[in-house]
């Protein structure tokens, strides 16, 4: 059997297979034909989470940068398309207490260039902090980039007649089809995929496991870290900026500092340094918290109201089953690994059962 | 263990799937009720009719959120059915956040096939419901969301309560008639509803006196801060007849207190989340004669509905709070609004409701008597204006403003 999954033909076919399936129910649901408008939203809610953590752990998990600027990046993304995709026509309604800069409120961009420029700000912006904040280290780089986004948020929230302050922008188009999210998905994930198995994602991961070897050897650590960060920025400013369409609106308290932790839970939960695991971690958080909403419904079981089941429960759910996954899967679900057939194959034949504790230990 | 584990939460997450996708399937029949549209007719329907109630249960406003809910359930205990049949509240928790809420609502609308959706606390998750709730055609109504976007281009969100520019000017127009020529603004950088109720009080403040100087003072503080002596003591040289400070009720009683310490003897007046014990029990003496705007008062029911509200609801609430929150009697007033609404409809359809709500006529609540206008909003012109006297919420005046 397992001859057979290492033939290259299988893995091909298998391949295919499993990317018609993909897009077959992709396209069904798109259609209406199978789901409804409440598993589309989570779907895509969680594409986007995909994006986001897959860019936390390429700095994070594969270069080994403990940054926690993410929420500051997406906000920079999200505006971007908030300001630019409004219709003219609704701006004076929305800017009602401080009237919009008179030169942003005749400029209307299509969503993917606004999308795009959301997503190179929020790079730029990462080069300009990086520059100085990447000489921390470990926790000090921590408390940096958290501070960073922090202050995006306080400066979003005081540049009124750009972003209207703390009332927020509504009326951002939204995107008829899941594809806008699932496409762009695939993209920046692809994307960062090929960027980490490249030249440079191996000088990453050579400076995550020691810099001053990754010195040594000749890889410039300043360049590397910078690239690493910036790449990340964008596709966090990607993320954001469909987070804003997805929800048609944005205001600054929707990137307080506690929507990093969020995407920290879902690459360590995947595994720091897998991006197969990142993927399955997102969409398990996103839709594991839907499916829980089971526990806030009141339940009467042979005609007694059961009172433990009440709304919150679902939370304290949701943090045992991560308790139970942390401490049986101590690297994430994947560790260091990445989701293949040879994977899944040994996996149910039983070939991988006592292994893991020797491999990964990515997680500072 | 651990490949029980993880296929045991695979198996979870495929099955949920499939559940979920065929909840539409089983759900057919009742989307036929919008095309036969007035007459029901009985079989083909489910005997109960749903009603969505998204709240922040957990999460930041989990406390406002739940009052919020108290009143809610309340109006279903006391109200419990529409067009002959049963009326069940489907709550949802939304945490305060965008994406629960957007999802939450999408949830109520799909798999509980909710004819109508109460809430929520809070404007920011309310805005981003709302066009979920266009798009799909469900009228919700507002309890307490008092941001004037929650219903602006969106006609099917109507609301309980008055808004921010009408309390603005509430507030504006007591100050006036108090001889009040000055004034200071505080507010909470970064929050939707201080930011708005101040600067409809600054523009109030300045028609009702035709003075554009007449406000000395506009300072801004940071979520969590609580040392607001600098903003004080600025205040204080520049000695204005009124503070008005809109905040939440967790930082109001630090404001009022450490005023008083610095010797400030202006009247210090704020918005309805002010009518809060704990406001009282924090700020203590320096409490007394502060001055604030609210929804509702217990002790001088304005309706027969009101009446009925308090002397129920009084019991209902006995030895867990001490006095009944407004927001509780604006998720009551919801509760009835729609309630209404469906009943004239004499149907389930999303926009036989909506045209039922728009024709609400002198709707008499537990808040005052209610029409809407054309954005959905309440048309109130009356609110409280209440004082704290000798630890006590008391009512001073009903103030009316055209």
């Amino acid at each position: 059997m397992i001859d057979k999954i290492n033939n290259k033909k299988t893995r091909l076919l298998l391949n295919i297979l499993l990317i018609v399936i993909f897009a077959t129910v992709i396209i069904l649901l798109d259609t209406d034909v199978i789901g409804d408008a409440y598993i589309r939203r989570i779907l895509n809610l969680s594409a986007i989470y995909a994006i986001v953590s897959v860019s936390m752990n390429l700095v994070n998990g594969f270069t080994g940068l403990f940054s926690l600027g993410q929420a500051g990046f997406m906000a920079i993304g999200a505006y971007s398309v908030a300001i630019f995709t409004v219709p003219l026509a609704e701006r004076a309604k929305i800017f009602y207490i401080t009237p919009q800069n008179p030169f942003l409120a005749q400029i209307e961009l299509p969503f993917i260039v606004a999308l795009l420029l959301g997503g190179f700000l929020a790079a730029l912006v990462a080069i300009m902090i990086g520059v100085p904040v990447l000489r921390l280290k470990s926790d000090y780089l921590a408390i940096a980039t958290l501070g960073f986004s922090e202050i995006i948020r306080i400066v979003f929230t005081n540049i009124k007649s750009i972003t209207n302050g703390a009332l927020g922008i509504k009326n951002i188009p939204t995107m008829p089809t899941m594809w806008v999210f699932f496409g762009i998905a695939i993209i920046s994930i692809g994307f960062m995929r090929l960027l980490i198995t490249s030249s440079y994602g191996r000088a990453f991961k050579a400076i995550r496991e020691d810099e001053v070897a990754a010195e040594a050897m000749g890889i410039n650590l300043f360049k590397h870290k910078v690239m690493s960060f910036s790449i990340g920025a964008f596709f966090a400013g990607i993320g954001g900026g469909l987070l804003a369409t997805l929800f048609a609106t944005v205001d600054p308290n929707q990137f307080y500092f506690p929507v990093t932790y969020n995407f920290l839970l879902i690459i360590v939960l995947g595994g720091m340094g897998s991006i197969s695991g990142t993927i399955i971690a997102s969409f398990l958080v996103t839709a594991g918290l839907e499916i829980l909403r089971f526990f806030d419904e009141p339940l009467t079981l042979f005609g007694i109201n059961i009172a433990l089941f009440r709304p919150g429960l679902r939370m304290v759910i949701f943090s045992i089953l991560l308790m139970l996954l942390v401490l049986f899967f101590r690297n994430g679900l994947m560790g260091q690994k990445e989701l293949s057939w040879k994977l899944i194959f040994d996996w149910f034949s039983g070939k991988i059962s006592r292994k893991r504790t020797g491999q990964g230990g990515g997680i500072q | 263990m651990k490949k029980v584990l993880s296929l045991l939460l695979s198996l979870l997450m495929v099955l949920t799937l499939f559940t979920a996708c065929s909840q539409p399937n089983n759900g057919g029949p009742s989307n036929q009720e919008p095309q036969t549209g007035g007459e029901e007719e009985p079989g083909t329907e489910e005997d109960v009719i749903k009603i969505g109630v998204f709240e922040p249960l957990t999460g930041m406003n989990g406390g406002g959120g739940q009052q919020e809910l108290g009143g809610i359930q309340y109006a279903n205990k006391m109200y419990p059915e529409v067009l002959g049949k049963k009326i069940e509240l489907v709550v949802v928790d939304n945490k305060s956040d965008k994406g629960e809420a957007t999802t939450a609502v999408t949830r109520l609308i799909e798999k509980d096939k909710v004819v109508a959706i109460i809430g929520s606390y809070g404007s920011a998750v309310s805005i981003a419901a709302g066009d979920i709730i266009k798009n799909a055609q469900i009228p919700a109504m507002g309890a307490s969301c008092t941001n004037p976007m929650v219903t602006q281009g969106n006609p099917f969100y109507f609301r309980a309560c008055f808004l921010d520019p009408f309390q603005g000017k509430v507030m504006a127009t007591y100050a006036v008639e108090q001889g009040a020529k000055t004034a200071a603004v505080i507010m909470q950088n970064g929050d939707d509803y201080s930011v708005g109720l101040a600067n409809f009080f600054i523009d109030a403040f300045k028609q009702l006196t035709g003075d554009p100087n007449s406000i000395v003072d506009v300072s801004e503080f940071q979520l969590n801060e609580s040392d607001f002596n600098a903003i004080l003591t600025n205040i204080k040289a520049k000695n204005p007849d009124v503070i008005f400070a809109p905040s939440a009720a967790t930082t109001a009683p630090l404001i009022i207190k450490q005023a008083r310490d610095l010797g400030i003897d202006a009247l210090i007046m704020g918005g309805d989340t002010w009518e809060n014990p704990a406001l009282i029990d924090v700020a203590g003496e320096a409490a007394e004669g502060v001055v604030l705007s609210t929804f509702f008062d217990e002790n001088d029911p304005v309706t027969n509905e009101a009446k009925k509200f308090v002397e129920g609801y009084k019991k209902e609430l006995a030895g867990k709070e001490p006095i009944i929150p407004a927001v509780a009697a604006l998720g009551y007033d919801a509760y009835i609004l729609l309630r209404d609404a469906i009943e004239r409809a004499g149907s389930t359809d999303g926009v036989a409701i909506r045209d039922a709500l728009k024709a609400t006529k002198d709707f008499e609540g537990v808040t005052g008597i209610i029409n809407f206008t054309e954005e959905g909003d309440a048309d109130k012109n009356l609110a409280v204006i209440k004082t704290i006297k000798d630890g006590q919420f008391v009512f001073v005046d009903s103030v009316e403003v055209q």
